[in-house]
């Protein structure tokens, strides 16, 4: 196993059922460590005051997206080794490339199953 | 694991309707304010995120419809598609169809519906922009065949842009570089130029290709050394690196949690429970203190009581407040009724919102629609006439129909005003005598407003074409009915040729209200204080009768009198020395009259309950309470008990 599954996540999407839905994937690759947040800033609030150690967040977010989180992750000196997975849509490809540039460490696009999940985290805590 | 499912899927069906509700709305904002990216990018987004989670969740046809919806919808986004009302019709029958497929998802019934039509609509708007067929949808987890990379099938299927392949290799490509180069910085501080920039890199390479060990020399420091950048610049720059690049603070997220509508009302109850156990607690004593004054256990009693009495009145507002709901959830299904209406009408009418924010109660939130539901129709149907009418008229082509909230005291006004034609008094006039509701003299007498009180007698309409949208004469007695179970009071305001507006004042909360007590014999009733002028004190002698109804003049104003002891069939009590009488003076709409009790008891706040096995509404008992000396009290309505009396 390349990730420890005691290891804390925190998923962001504006969507409580798509929130759900990734808590149920991870849970099935038996990651049970899981909070949620539903924007970028609530998410950052909650990667500084609680030891996450890994963020899997969704891009197209109101008020605050996924690229703006990612940012704010890299650029803050506690949290920029922090791994981030993107969650986007195949729609959206032109911002995979922004989110690379930004130093995502890695995305999946939706729909995805626990099999397509679990080959990103390996590739991500491999490295 | 197929109960989480089922949980799954009903948050999907609970937060899908809540954004498809929303989306309506947005819908015809967007139509009358076509250059609002804002609204593109949420609808945009909203659409998207109904996608995104039916593909999960395997609901083929919903990911069919809305990844076409939002091609459709991304074009609009890029300025590729105008905004015509032809292509609002295509996208809004589209919102429908997903609330068709809800529907089915919820009912669990696994009926597919027939998408070719919508689907063929959807794309013919698509290619309108002369732009490639749109990307076959993504496919839903049960559909893909190697579910190890479903989204690497769709990605080389179709759509533009960069292949996955491509994306993978960039993504090894940068995966290490983690930090933003301080060039970069510099050059978005202005401190140096982007060629200057470059100089230092190629600066930097030639010195890591001719030296094989040891330390480069770092991109600032050489910019330093070149002097294009003073020292603390770079500094100043190299701190930027590991700062957050936005300044602003991380703003308080609102923390919501839902709660089951039941366990609020539950809630509720108690608290009115407790509002009367405070109720008796206070008279209580208020008793002991007059009985025992020199006790000295009995001063922090009533100081605690006082207390108790306090919370008591701040925990039966917050409850309140948990069951109040923005007028909004009523107000957003408007736009598109209007929009539909006026376009099947061939009208053209624009519906503007105001004080969405207002508050109210729950249950007064979920009686309200349909009273103005046929309300704002009648304003479309009845009040704003044709353009080619209006133009005539010498009014813009375009009629309006406003639909407002706003508070009033107690009370919440809604109001729907249209600028259409008004209504024709004299023609009401005459309609009301051809129906052989009234004769001309009696109407002469009356004032427009008790005129135009007729329309809302059943089975009166006055419109001369019934059409199929409002004005079947049903509804409008309907309405008033129904606005008078809440309490609450309807009034019409109209001008020929200006137009109309419809008042709604509605209380706050029907749970709990100010109630003035009185006494007939030996009954106690409570009347709802929010009707009552005041109370005078009159003698017998100055009652008149006048064509069979006892009346007396307050300050120059004939005043009906009706007797609450008759209502009951109690005999009248003797008490207050014969001749003298109480009125209570009570307001309802524009009408004015009194009651004559034998005893005031004062203000009481009372905890309307209802009657079990007993149709209250239309005997003028608004319910029951129970009071501070333990005794059960009735309600009284009275502007359903005198309804019929103030009629003839």
């Amino acid at each position: 196993m390349a990730y420890n599954t005691a290891m804390k996540i925190l998923v962001v999407d504006d969507f409580a059922t798509m929130r759900r839905i990734i808590k149920n994937i991870l849970k099935q690759l038996g990651l049970n460590d899981v909070e949620e947040a539903e924007d970028g800033e609530q998410a950052f609030k909650k990667l500084q005051a609680g030891k996450f150690d890994f963020l899997i967040t969704d891009w197209n977010m109101p008020n605050c997206t996924g690229l703006e989180l990612l940012k704010m992750v890299r650029a803050d000196a506690k949290l920029k080794a922090m791994p981030v997975l993107m969650v986007t849509a195949e729609a959206e490809k032109e911002q995979v490339i922004e989110a690379i540039k930004s130093g995502v460490n890695n995305y999946v696009m939706k729909p995805f199953t626990s099999d397509v999940l679990k080959q990103k985290l390996d590739k991500i805590f491999n490295k | 694991m197929s109960d989480e499912m089922d949980e799954i899927i009903n948050d999907f069906l609970i937060e899908t309707t809540e954004i498809v509700d929303d989306l309506s709305q947005k819908f015809v904002e967007l139509e009358n304010d076509k250059d609002n990216q804002e609204l593109v990018n949420g609808i945009f987004r909203s659409v998207h995120t109904i996608k995104g989670a039916s593909g999960f969740l395997g609901f083929n046809q919903m990911v069919q419809l809305t990844h076409l919806t939002e091609s459709v919808l991304k074009k609009i986004k890029d300025g590729d598609i105008p905004l015509t009302p032809g292509v609002m019709d295509v996208i809004l029958e589209s919102i429908d169809m997903v609330k068709v497929l809800l529907e089915h998802i919820k009912a669990k019934d696994g009926i597919e519906e027939d998408l070719t039509g919508i689907l063929a609509l959807l794309q013919g708007v698509y290619d309108q922009a002369g732009a490639p067929a749109a990307a076959p949808p993504p496919q839903t987890i049960q559909q893909a065949e190697i579910p190890a990379a479903p989204a690497e099938d769709t990605a080389s299927s179709g759509g533009s842009g960069p292949t996955i392949e491509e994306l993978d290799a960039l993504m090894e490509a940068q995966s290490d570089q983690l930090l933003r180069p301080v060039g970069e910085i510099l050059v978005e501080g202005g401190s140096v130029t982007t060629e200057e920039v470059d100089d230092a890199l190629k600066i930097q390479n030639m010195i890591k290709e001719s030296v094989d060990t040891g330390e480069v020399p770092k991109v600032g420091d050489i910019l330093a050394a070149t002097e294009k950048v003073s020292k603390d610049e770079v500094k100043k720059a190299l701190s930027k690196q590991t700062q957050p690049e936005k300044d602003k603070p991380p703003q308080q997220a609102e923390q919501t949690i839902r709660v089951d509508v039941e366990r609020l009302d539950n809630v509720l109850n108690l608290v009115g429970e407790l509002v009367l156990a405070r109720n008796r607690l206070m008279k209580v004593v208020s008793n002991l203190e007059l009985k025992y004054t020199d006790n000295t256990d009995v001063a922090p009693l009533a100081e605690l009581t006082a207390f108790i009495n306090l919370i008591t009145t701040d925990l039966q507002l917050a409850v309140m407040k948990t069951r109040m709901q923005a007028v909004r959830k009523v107000f957003n299904k408007f736009p598109r009724m209007v929009r539909d209406l006026a376009r099947s009408m061939k009208k053209d009418v624009e519906l503007a919102l105001s004080g969405e924010d207002t508050e109210l109660d729950k249950s007064i939130i979920e009686e309200i629609g349909d009273p103005l539901v046929h309300l704002v129709r009648n304003s479309v149907d009845h009040g704003v006439e044709m353009p080619d009418v209006r133009a005539a008229a010498g009014k813009p082509r375009g009629g309006t129909v406003l639909l407002s909230a706003y508070q009033e005291g107690n009370n919440i006004v809604l109001s729907i005003e249209d600028d259409g034609k008004g209504i024709d008094v004299e023609m009401l006039k005459e309609k009301i005598v051809e129906k052989g509701l009234s004769t001309p003299d009696e109407l002469e007498r009356l004032s427009t407003k008790e005129i135009l009180d007729y329309i809302f007698l059943p089975g009166f309409s006055t419109a001369k074409v019934v059409s199929d949208v409002s004005g079947r004469g049903v509804g409008m007695d309907v309405v008033k009915t129904n606005i008078m179970k809440l309490n609450g009071t309807i009034t019409i305001e109209t001008e020929k040729g200006k137009g109309t507006k419809f008042l709604l004042r509605l209380p706050l909360t029907l749970a709990i209200i100010q109630a003035l007590m009185v006494g007939v014999g030996t009954e106690v009733f409570a009347v709802p204080l929010a009707s009552v002028v005041e109370t005078v004190r009159i003698d017998q002698s100055n009652i008149k009768t006048i064509r069979g109804q006892e009346t007396v003049i307050l300050r120059n104003e004939i005043v009906p009198v009706h007797r609450l002891a008759n209502k009951f069939f109690l005999p009248m009590g003797q008490s207050n020395g014969g001749h003298k009488m109480y009125l209570v003076v009570i307001l309802i709409g524009e009408k004015k009259f009194g009651m004559m009790v034998d005893k005031l008891f004062g203000q009481e706040e009372v905890v309307i309950k209802s009657i079990e096995g007993f149709s209250n509404s239309s005997e003028g008992i608004a319910g029951a309470t129970i009071t501070g000396d333990g005794k059960v009290v009735l309600i009284l309505d009275p502007a359903v008990m005198f309804v019929g009396d103030l009629r003839t």
